[in-house]
């Protein structure tokens, strides 16, 4: 059991079933089947890349899977939060351009010579709005997720234009010096972030009562009413926090690229990929936020691999495509064998 | 609303009007965009401008839209519509440039279609895999396979004097002074309404999407009904494809995902503002209809291209609110 307490949440486990034998073997046979696919891409690329599993390198990749992470667990939020049907139940399509508009504030306000104190606060307020505008429309006017969430997108998506003429605003300041720089065992201080961010929020949602009330209100909603928990408030609390990502990861951004580019909804499919997946790192294939970080670096080992052994990054795609076709039908199969 | 809650010895006439409102929402809708088009702008209510609306702006959305609707109608939702819709355009282009007949090109064209289409259905009714996953890995892995075939990207051009007579004709001609598009538009809202409203499959694909317990206990065979609907989804993207390419006589690469979140938007707004609360055709064609004219009407005002984007989305977010604000109120949701 100890090696399983990493995946599993002590605080959730308590409101588990009583465990199902079968249940039990084939999630264990996924999710170590999944480590073992992971830890075999490791291994083969450091068999053909000699760089591959240099200290600089692991870095580079946390560093660089930074911003997707960041958005990837504040859409986990969401999942957990939202249930598993992607349609009626939790999803965030506006992250991705809530992360573009983020980070055009950002670049912006640095440009009209404000500190950055003020551009972080209006950055990360920004992210707020959007989620906010999210939470009402589901929660309040009852508009589904896919729905609210896909008109958002447009609106942040087009504002961001509006503010930017679609051009690329270049920002630097000390603080993003600082983001942007490498310690002195070369790992980017964004690695440090992504680990940061993701320590927070596993703490906040795999270890404390909040986070317990967050998967009842996603899994077993009735039961969550049932026993009184604030439905409504839970919900557009995990809308929120999913926009407040969306800035944080914009911040993150304008550090990474010197300035806010264009193109920010190209990484919408790609994070959600990433959450989604995340759920097979999961002891009951439930989304968490280790599942997901574990995801995101994944696809982070699998592009920089790529790079270094020259394979075209256009296979990126394909693969992660492959990847998650794999990981579901393996899920499905198992679950049904169970049954 | 609870079953507990007793009904309303009379209907008051708040109730009714929000009862109203639901049920001619989108209809009201379009009235109202249509009419503030028209007075914001000159050149809206032009028969040529009404004219480019349907053929620039609806057709494609449309019949891509339908496709969508009957993947959201059987309970799902296929976001490779756009995969199926470039697949269908490279084998399309390819072929003719090939020097194949127009014929057979179109015709593998539809079958690389149904082939996007199948390889969901596999996934889907065979393995089991949730819709909007088994079509989310389509849409990456099809990204990365046009990528392959086109040397990263590259579109490919016909020559603009190669391009056969027939190809130019399903893009570009007219029979007895109707566009060929938006007559194959017609054609498949017209086969779409049929389809669910007369056949055995159409009934049973919506008994699927809203109560698939139910289908499964009265012995239907679900799952071969969700094979034939994502494999028919697939077919119907690669028509929006094939008139795609015979319009701009180009295959670009990756161009058909354009048309998915609209197509969703539209599917959804039809369900949504339909008095059921059901995907229909009917809804769907409205719904892709009012995309079409703001998306156009917008264009027309002084308004900067970036705020358009602004516009449409608000636009939409409206609409949905409204709709689902007076649902709330009529007691229907």
């Amino acid at each position: 059991m100890s090696a399983e307490v990493e995946f599993a949440p002590s605080g959730f486990s308590a409101a588990e079933p009583p465990p199902r034998p079968a249940g039990n073997i084939a999630a264990a046979a996924l999710r170590f089947g999944s480590l073992i696919a992971f830890a075999a891409i490791l291994i083969i690329f450091s068999l053909t890349a000699p760089y591959f599993l240099s200290i600089g390198n692991i870095g580079n990749v946390l560093g660089q899977s930074a911003i997707s992470g960041v958005l990837a667990i504040g859409l986990t939020i969401v999942l957990i939060a939202g249930g598993s049907n992607v349609v009626t139940g939790g999803i965030d399509l506006s992250l991705a351009a809530n992360m573009g508009l983020s980070a055009a504030v950002y670049a912006s306000l640095t440009q009209l010579g404000y500190g950055d104190a003020t551009a972080i606060a209006a950055a990360i307020l920004t992210g707020a709005l959007i989620g906010t505008v999210n939470a009402i429309a589901v929660v309040y006017a009852g508009i589904v997720p896919l729905l609210t969430t896909l008109a958002v997108m447009n609106v942040v998506a087009g504002l961001e234009l509006v503010l930017t003429g679609n051009t690329v605003l270049p920002a630097s300041t000390p603080f993003l010096s600082a983001l942007s720089a490498s310690d002195a065992f070369g790992i980017p201080v964004l690695a440090y972030v992504l680990l940061g961010f993701t320590a927070i929020t596993t703490a906040i949602v795999q270890y404390t009562p909040l986070g317990l009330c967050l998967y009842a209100v996603g899994e077993f909603p009735d039961a969550a009413r049932a026993a009184g928990l604030p439905l409504r408030r839970l919900l557009a609390g995990a809308f929120v926090a999913s926009g407040v990502s969306g800035g944080i990861a914009g911040i993150l951004s304008v550090s990474y690229l010197s300035g806010s580019t264009t193109g920010a909804g190209e990484m919408l499919l790609p994070v959600v990929v990433t959450a989604l997946l995340g759920s097979v790192f999961s002891r009951r294939l439930v989304p968490t936020i280790t599942g997901t970080l574990l995801s995101a670096l994944l696809v982070g080992f699998l592009v920089n691999g790529f790079q270094l052994l020259n394979i075209s990054s256009t296979l990126v795609s394909g693969v992660q495509g492959v990847l998650i076709l794999i990981v579901v039908s393996a899920t499905t199969l198992l679950r049904r064998q169970e049954a | 609303m609870s079953l507990q809650t007793p009904l309303p010895a009379t209907i008051g006439l708040p109730r009714l009007i929000a009862g109203g409102l639901v049920r001619y929402g989108l209809i009201l809708a379009l009235v109202a965009v249509f009419a503030a088009f028209s007075v914001a702008t000159p050149t809206f209510l032009t028969p040529a401008n009404l004219q480019s609306i349907l053929v620039n702006n609806f057709t494609l959305l449309a019949i891509v839209s339908i496709a969508m609707t009957f993947a959201v109608a059987s309970g799902g939702i296929d976001l490779s519509v756009g995969t199926a819709m470039d697949f269908a355009s490279f084998a399309f282009v390819s072929l003719v440039l090939a020097g194949q007949p127009v014929a057979v090109a179109a015709l593998a064209g539809l079958a690389a279609g149904a082939f996007v289409g199948a390889f969901n259905a596999l996934l889907i009714s065979r393995i089991g895999v949730s819709p909007f996953l088994a079509t989310l890995g389509t849409l990456f892995i099809g990204r990365s396979v046009q990528q392959l075939l086109t040397n990263g990207g590259n579109p490919v051009y016909l020559p603009p004097n190669g391009v056969p007579e027939a190809f130019r004709f399903l893009g570009h001609g007219t029979i007895a002074g109707f566009p060929v598009p938006l007559a194959a538009a017609i054609v498949v809202i017209a086969a779409a309404a049929v389809v669910f409203a007369r056949t055995r499959f159409g009934r049973v694909i919506l008994s699927i999407g809203i109560q698939p317990g139910v289908v499964r206990y009265s012995g239907i065979a679900a799952p071969a009904h969700v094979a034939v609907t994502f494999i028919l989804v697939g077919l119907i993207a690669a028509i929006a494809g094939l008139i795609l390419t015979a319009t701009v006589t180009t295959y670009i690469p990756s161009s058909g995902n354009a048309f998915l979140l609209n197509a969703i938007g539209a599917t959804f707004i039809g369900t949504t503002l339909s008095p059921l609360g059901r995907p229909n055709v009917g809804g769907t064609v409205l719904g892709a209809l009012l995309l079409s004219i703001v998306a156009n009407g917008l264009l027309l005002t002084d308004l900067n291209f970036y705020w358009q984007q602004v516009g449409t989305g608000t636009l939409i977010f409206a609409v949905l609110a409204l709709s689902f604000i007076n649902r709330k109120a009529a007691g229907t949701a």
